[in-house]
């Protein structure tokens, strides 16, 4: 299977050719078989390769497939880089992906752009594999870039509706900072190491002094990436806004692959982040920062949507918090089983949204348990696992996480089981708002209820499964002597294994978090019933008599205002002022001014072409006698 | 050489086939001579024979530069096919013509003795004069015949002139014979001697069309009929400027340094009177002229920075130039019959009903313009980067600069053609080998551009 290895991102790549390219003359039937087959296929042969590579004693194999660049001494060979770490990541974005195919073929049946939702799907996946497989930074840059491009793509789909398209752009620009953190961090990782590829950057980078500057340097750059691309203070605004576009895009790239690619890259640069302390702790900062303040904002929101994309970012925090307290592996854990559960719920929101005839406001909705029941069952399933509640996949994870912050810095726990309480509130609001109660919506919506049909309801169960019990491939030590994930991928982080040993936390601890977590989930769950299941308690729709904290989530703390007003408005000022003043009366009359210079030239030059041979004759005798003149008289 | 003798015979064997009013076989029979004849000289590829006692030296450079001449020859006369019946009624003379002239290029690339340099013009120019007036009724060809003659005639004394000169100061027309004389005389050469270089370089100037010796060319190039002109601004320098240069990789070599000032003057002088005047013309054909004018400003500057690649930079170019030029006025002959007019006007709109002609086009203009990934880049590449290497900053500065000036003409034309409405929806008809035409020039002008190694090692 490892042979194949190519054949992970080529499939992909030849189903968007083929749908990009057959866009009008293909039915969307075979449209949609060739983007899931291909997906389909990428998925089993991924799932070769992790078997193979999980019962083979070499861990890692790089595929090289030619050299790409060879300039002076600067050598860049287009090659893979296989394992557990991208064999993992294989799996999550070919599976889930595979599964969201599916489901697009339900949820977009009646959509004109059909063929070319799937060419751009399974675009996006290529650029992700080649993301995840690449052995060097170029190639992880190449597949950061083209992931941006088909997100921006995605978000603008439904190209018509002007703020669609002004989401898209902000999603572009503002992963276009991160990029540039990103892409310095390249050149200086060149500069320092003399090249890019993992192997060689690594093993020189271990043995660098903890605390060396330039890692420390090289580490916050990267983070810098990270954050544009998965979302983090400041430069997560764009992620909400990113719901515009179709609901898988949403399951697939803001929730389960692409915003994700941040964690991976700093869990694959892993032993240049344990060499910067500082950088490590700003990461966990960061993340923790992001993680409650996003939870935050999602309690009010009333769009299903913007709860579950807050809530991703909030979660994207919960792993970069991992990350930053050294548990890399635990990072992974969560981005795993957040893949799953995330995708669930949007999945199952986009159903909701299918049944609602587009309607996204959770105020018109309430009461569809009856009749989605499905989606109703699934979406709890995956309100349990986000909530943490045992012994559903987000409980492991997130103990995991927590255990690690609980070793790392008491406050920070402090604030991460907060967070990890106002997880368990919003989501079960989302759910109570959404399927109990009475229905709020108006009766033509009423009239049109229905479950989805099972291209769309197979996939929700599918991923309530792994949602459920993803999590045993990492019980913690109570449980089990053997933690699987940790053992699978600790040859991806030789380099750090060991620098950041946790003790693991005693069975009295581990017995009352999971204790307290379940405890807490029921009071919410208790509360939550109360309050938003009754009708009783909705959102005020007038403002001015939200209360003060109400308001300033609902308005998720103004910060796109600020934005506006800080940074835009000014740069708009400062475009104009170029455009206006530099541009058009510098610039333009330098250049026009020349052009016309030349053109007067070339009007009054003209004028010797007469047309008389005897003054061609002459102008030659002259342009004799000048030459002569030249080289006889005056050398 | 046995090229020579094909094209000899073949031309010959054309003038009796209209004497028996077989028209038709008249293109066919020349294109398979001249294939024949690209033939014979590809199979002497790194041969290097001597013929008619040093009189012709079919090196490598000659090989390749008869083999671009005649494939230009071809795809001219392939264009011919329905030209010509219009604008005459002796066909087989004016294939005969090409031919003739095409035997004294062939002698212009590969001689090795002056006087067969001097013949082979000859041969090439006097069938020159008669194609630009071969419009017998035409007051415009006839006057453009005229002039090129006398003016042409006035040129050829001066390089007569200076083959006597270098004759006298070394006794011999051999190339090589001279050339051994100035390498024993160290770099210094006797007044005389300069004198009978600097007649040369004046006639040669006035056969390649450098500036101030360039007067005749946009008169005869707007009068002559368009496809002569398209030989003529093809072949014609291609091989002139293999002669000129020629010249000097071979005999002077060894005091080039001596007209450097004079070269570097005619460079200048002439790719900023071609450019300049290029601006303000208002029929295509003219601006092709003075354009063509300017790109012998470039060339020009392979032979003042003359080096072991001079003769590649100027072979590449030439190749540019000549495909990127022949389709240009391959359009330009199919919208004159449509449109009766040779002005900017003509093309507007030309995109919209002839989609496939408007690209081509473009991607012509690109190449003379020299926009990447179209041969005409490489071509400029070349030269600047020999001028470079050896100092040219100043030369080079201007040449850029003048190349920048050239987008706006060139662009002028593509701006026509895609952004303004047509007058009419006509459509252009083609034939056959009209159609190949195009596309054998649009896919060499981007082979070239994107793979320029096929051909910039050959040299």
């Amino acid at each position: 299977m490892l042979q194949l290895i190519a054949l992970v991102p080529l499939l992909p790549l030849i189903g968007f050719l083929i749908n990009g390219i057959g866009n009008k003359s293909l039915s969307k039937s075979l449209v949609g078989i060739i983007g899931s087959g291909t997906m389909l296929l990428s998925f089993i042969i991924s799932l070769g390769i992790f078997f193979e590579l999980k019962n083979s004693e070499v861990s890692a194999h790089t595929f090289t497939f030619f050299d790409w660049i060879n300039v002076g001494n600067f050598n860049l060979s287009f090659s893979f880089l296989v394992d557990p770490l991208s064999s993992l990541m294989l799996l999550v974005v070919t599976g889930v992906g595979f599964l969201i195919h599916v489901y697009s073929i339900g949820y977009m049946k009646h959509d004109e752009g059909f063929a070319k939702f799937f060419a751009y799907l399974n675009l996006f996946v290529f650029f992700m594999l080649l993301l995840v497989l690449g052995a060097n930074y170029a190639i992880m840059f190449i597949g950061w870039e083209g992931v941006g491009l088909c997100s921006y793509l995605l978000i603008g789909f439904w190209y018509k509706n002007t703020s669609y398209n002004n989401a898209a752009k902000k999603a572009f620009v503002m992963n276009r900072i991160g990029d540039l953190g990103f892409l310095i961090a390249l050149f200086l990782i060149f500069k320092t190491f003399g090249s890019i590829s993992f192997n060689e950057v690594f093993t020189s980078a271990a043995k660098f002094t903890s605390g060396d500057p330039t890692l420390t340097t090289i580490a916050i750059l990267l983070f810098i990436g990270a954050m544009g691309k998965s979302a983090q203070l400041p430069l997560y605004t764009w992620l909400p806004d990113a719901m515009a576009g179709p609901t898988p895009v949403s399951a697939l790239i803001h929730a389960a692959t692409m915003v994700t690619a941040g964690i991976y890259m700093i869990a694959r640069s892993s032993i240049i982040y344990a060499l910067a302390p500082i950088a490590m702790d700003i990461v966990a900062t960061i993340g923790m920062i992001t993680a409650v303040w996003a939870a935050l904002i999602a309690l009010t929101q009333t769009d299903i949507k913007k709860v579950l994309a807050y809530s991703t970012v909030s979660q994207l925090g919960y792993m970069f918090v991992a990350l930053g307290v050294g548990s890399f592996t635990g990072a992974v854990f969560h981005l795993m089983t957040h893949a799953f559960f995330k995708a669930l719920l949007f999945l199952g929101a986009g159903s909701v949204i299918h049944a609602m005839s587009g309607e996204q406001d959770m105020r018109s909705m309430g009461g569809l348990k009856k009749k989605l029941p499905i989606t109703f069952i699934t979406i709890l399933i995956g309100t349990l696992a986000i909530s943490g509640v045992p012994p559903f996949a987000g409980f492991f994870s997130k103990d995991e996480i927590l255990a690690a912050t609980y070793n790392h810095s008491m406050p920070m726990f402090i604030v991460m089981s907060i967070t990890s309480v106002l997880t368990a509130f919003y989501m079960f609001r989302m759910l109570f708002l959404t399927f109990y109660g009475n229905f709020r919506g108006t009766n033509d919506q009423a009239s049109h209820l229905h479950e989805s049909p099972k291209s769309m309801t197979i996939p929700l169960i599918v991923l309530a499964v792994f949602s459920t019990i993803a999590g045993f491939v990492g019980l913690p030590e109570v449980f089990s002597e053997h933690h699987a994930l940790k053992s699978f991928l600790s040859p991806s982080f030789v380099f750090t294994n060991g620098r950041f040993s946790f003790e693991a936390a005693s069975h009295v601890v581990e017995y009352s978090i999971m204790g307290v977590s379940l405890v807490v989930v029921a009071l919410v769950y208790i509360y939550a019933q109360k309050r938003f299941a009754k009708d009783v308690y909705l959102l005020p729709v007038d403002e001015s008599k939200m209360t003060l904290m109400q308001r300033l989530s609902y308005r998720k703390f103004y910060i796109d205002e600020f934005y506006e007003n800080l940074i835009t408005k000014p740069l708009d000022k400062l475009s104009t002022f170029f455009y206006r003043v530099i541009d058009k009366s510098g610039i333009d009359g330098v250049v026009n001014g020349l052009g016309k210079i030349t053109m007067n030239g070339s009007k009054n030059l003209r004028t010797i072409q007469t047309g008389n041979t005897g003054f061609y004759i002459f102008s030659m005798v002259v342009g004799i006698i000048i030459i002569m003149l030249l080289n006889f008289i005056l050398s | 050489m046995t090229g020579i003798i094909i094209i000899s015979l073949i031309a010959i064997v054309i003038l009796f086939l209209g004497l028996y009013k077989l028209d038709k076989a008249i293109v066919p029979l020349a294109v398979a001579a001249l294939l024949a004849a690209i033939t014979s000289y590809a199979l002497a590829w790194n041969t290097n024979i001597y013929y008619f006692n040093n009189m012709l030296f079919v090196d490598n450079f000659a090989i390749l530069f008869s083999i671009l001449t005649i494939a230009t020859t071809i795809l001219i006369l392939l264009l011919s096919p329905g030209y010509f019946e219009k604008i005459s009624s002796n066909v087989a003379e004016y294939v005969a013509l090409i031919l003739f002239s095409l035997v004294g290029v062939l002698c212009m690339v590969s001689y090795n003795n002056f006087s067969m340099l001097f013949i082979g013009i000859e041969i090439m120019s006097i069938s020159m004069y008669i194609m630009a007036g071969i419009r017998k009724k035409d007051l415009a060809s006839n006057e453009a015949a005229l002039k090129y003659f006398l003016m042409g005639s006035f040129a050829t004394g001066f390089l007569l002139f200076g083959i006597a000169l270098v004759y006298g100061f070394t006794g011999s027309f051999n190339l090589e014979t001279i050339s051994t004389l100035v390498m024993e005389s160290g770099g210094q050469a006797a007044a005389l001697f300069v004198a009978g270089i600097l007649f040369m370089i004046v006639g040669m100037s006035f056969k390649v069309s450098a500036a101030p010796f360039h007067f005749w060319a946009p008169d005869v190039y707007d009068g002559a009929p368009s496809l002569v002109t398209s030989y003529m601004s093809s072949v014609v320098k291609t091989a002139s400027f293999a002669a000129f240069i020629r010249m000097f990789i071979v005999a002077f070599a060894g005091v080039i340094h001596i007209f450097t000032p004079t070269l570097w003057a005619l460079a200048a002088i002439t790719i900023i009177v071609g450019n300049v005047i290029a601006l303000y013309q208002d029929t295509f054909k003219r601006m092709l002229a003075y354009s063509s004018i300017s790109h012998a400003g470039y060339m020009l500057i392979a032979i003042l920075a003359l080096g072991p690649d001079s003769g590649n930079a100027i072979f590449y170019y030439a190749v540019a130039y000549s495909i990127a030029s022949v389709s240009a006025f391959a359009i330009l002959i199919k919208v004159k019959a449509l449109k009766n007019s040779e002005s900017f006007d003509a093309f507007n709109g030309l995109a919209k009903n002839n989609p496939k002609s408007a690209l081509a086009l473009t991607i012509s203009m690109c190449s003379l313009a020299g926009i990447p990934l179209t041969a005409g880049f490489f071509g400029k590449f070349f030269i600047f980067t020999i001028a470079i290497n050896q100092g040219f900053y100043w030369l080079v500065g201007l040449a850029i600069l003048n190349a920048v000036v050239a987008f706006w003409y060139y662009f002028r034309v593509i701006i026509a053609m895609y952004m303004k409405s047509p007058s009419s929806d006509e459509k252009i008809e083609y034939g056959f080998s009209y159609k190949l035409v195009l596309w054998i020039a649009a896919i060499a002008t981007l082979l070239f551009g994107l793979l320029p190694g096929i051909l910039s090692g050959l040299l």
